[in-house]
Order: structure tokens, then C-alpha cells, then sequence
């Protein structure tokens, strides 16, 4: 599997070209094809190219969400 | 727009550039859910479709009538429309409730509805809990639109057997929660 760090998922933040990867407790999710996560950002708060496994506490859904998204990496450090 | 009550929400912490974000977004979402289920309850036909066909047309109401009640709180805060309507149309808070591939699928038909108010609620959720207790008056009109989408999650949610909701369909007036907010 993939590992990325931390400058790495941030290239990967859907603007542009770039696919929109987040990364929840240590798992990189690609959303690029997400209508939801269009330009690489998320319910005018959250963008892309970015750890979420934080943000997730507070958002009005939880991590199952994530489950229909391809897993393309783990993070590191 | 309103400036004094744009300023008491900012002066409460909020950053209202991105909760008008957030509330033109959720209104691209009522507007667009209101064409979709046009189509939808057009598709509910024969005996099942039927049992359905009131129950759409009353969330499909009343999600236009959220769109209602929400436009006017945008520009009091100092926003706007986008004036071009395919691009509202695309950055909608939730996915289009595209018509199923096969529109007699009655399960495939609960599932695109429940789907979209299941959107809905997580979208009003997020505004209240960001707003509560700082901007009073999107918090009174979002927590109004979620009591009405939680009981449309719940209609569309009993309708495909995953227990009872509670509810009987609507008996009187529309919006309940939201006519308030439509004088």
C-alpha cells in the first residue's frame, strides 16, 4: 500500500488537475469522483488534500461514509 | 442587507462568509431536489407507485419551500444568489436525486428519496450546530427545515421497512415548521 505523508496527501487537494485524497485514522481515501468533494472541498469547510480523522468528531455523519470510497494509501508520521 | 444583524453573527465568532457558503449551498440543494422529485413523483406509477406518489409530493413541496425560506436569510447576511443557474445547480449541498434506471424498482425509487433527506438532515444538523446559541435567527429557520426533513427521512425510511417512524402523512397544512417562515 501507498504511503504518503503529510506534504504528499496535501498535492493531492482536487484543484486543478490533482486527485482530492483525505486521510482518516491513518487510511488515504481517494473522493475524487464524490460530487460532494468537488474542486477538493467539502461542505464549504473541509478540504481535500488534508487529515481529517479530527474534523470527522464534529461532523454530522461518521466515518461509514467513507466505506464507498477507494483506499489508495496510509499515511505516515 | 441587514448589517447590524450581520454584524451581531460575526461578533458571536461565526465566520458568515462560510455559513452563507453553506446556506447557498443547502438552498441549491432545495431547489434542485424540487426538480428531481418533479420527475420522481411523475414516475411513481401503478399500485406501488401510488402508495408513494402523495408522500413525494409533500416532501417535494416542501423541500421548494425550504428553497423559500432560505434565500431571503442569504441576502440579509450580505450574500447572494449565483446568478447563473447551471452553476447553482452544481454546487448543491447534496447529489442530484437522479431517476433510477429502472423507475418501477419501487426500492430503488425509496432509496434515491431517503437518500436525498437523508443529505438534507446531516446538511441542517451542521448549520445548527454551528449556529446555536450565536446566530438565532439561521438557527430558528434550519432547525425549522430539519424537523421537516427528519420527517421526510422517516416517511421515505418507514416506507422501506426499516421501522416505524411515527408519522401519518401530512393532514393539513404544508410545512408545519417552515410556514413561518413564508409570509
Amino acid at each position: 500500500m501507498r504511503e504518503f505523508t503529510p506534504e504528499e496527501l496535501a498535492r493531492h487537494d482536487g484543484r486543478g488537475e490533482a486527485p482530492a485524497y483525505v486521510a482518516y485514522e491513518g487510511r488515504v481515501y481517494d473522493v475524487s469522483a464524490s460530487f460532494l468533494w468537488q474542486d477538493g472541498r467539502h461542505q464549504a469547510m473541509h478540504g481535500a488534500g488534508t487529515d481529517l480523522t479530527s474534523s470527522l468528531n464534529d461532523a454530522p455523519h461518521g466515518p461509514e461514509l467513507l466505506e464507498q470510497f477507494l483506499v489508495v494509501g496510509v499515511l505516515r508520521g | 442587507m441587514a448589517k447590524v444583524a450581520r454584524e451581531m453573527v460575526e461578533r458571536a465568532g461565526i465566520n458568515v462568509d462560510q455559513l452563507l457558503e453553506l446556506l447557498v449551498k443547502n438552498a441549491a440543494a432545495e431547489l434542485t431536489t424540487y426538480y428531481y422529485y418533479t420527475i420522481l413523483r411523475a414516475n411513481l406509477i401503478g399500485l406501488q407507485g401510488e402508495t408513494l406518489k402523495e408522500i413525494a409530493e409533500v416532501a417535494r413541496v416542501e423541500d421548494r419551500n425550504h428553497f423559500e425560506a432560505l434565500f431571503p436569510r442569504i441576502y440579509e447576511l450580505g450574500g447572494e444568489l449565483p446568478g447563473d443557474m447551471k452553476a447553482f445547480h452544481d454546487m448543491s449541498a447534496c447529489p442530484p436525486a437522479h431517476l433510477p434506471e429502472d423507475p418501477r424498482d419501487i426500492h430503488a425509487m425509496l432509496t434515491v428519496l431517503v437518500e436525498a433527506e437523508r443529505c438534507a438532515v446531516r446538511g441542517y444538523t451542521n448549520i445548527c450546530n454551528l449556529t446555536a446559541g450565536k446566530d438565532h435567527r439561521t438557527y430558528d429557520l434550519s432547525l425549522s427545515i430539519l424537523n421537516e426533513e427528519i420527517e421526510h427521512e422517516s416517511w421515505f425510511s418507514e416506507f422501506l421497512g426499516e421501522g416505524p417512524s411515527g408519522h401519518f402523512i401530512r393532514r393539513g397544512e404544508t410545512s408545519p415548521f417552515v410556514s413561518k417562515f413564508l409570509r
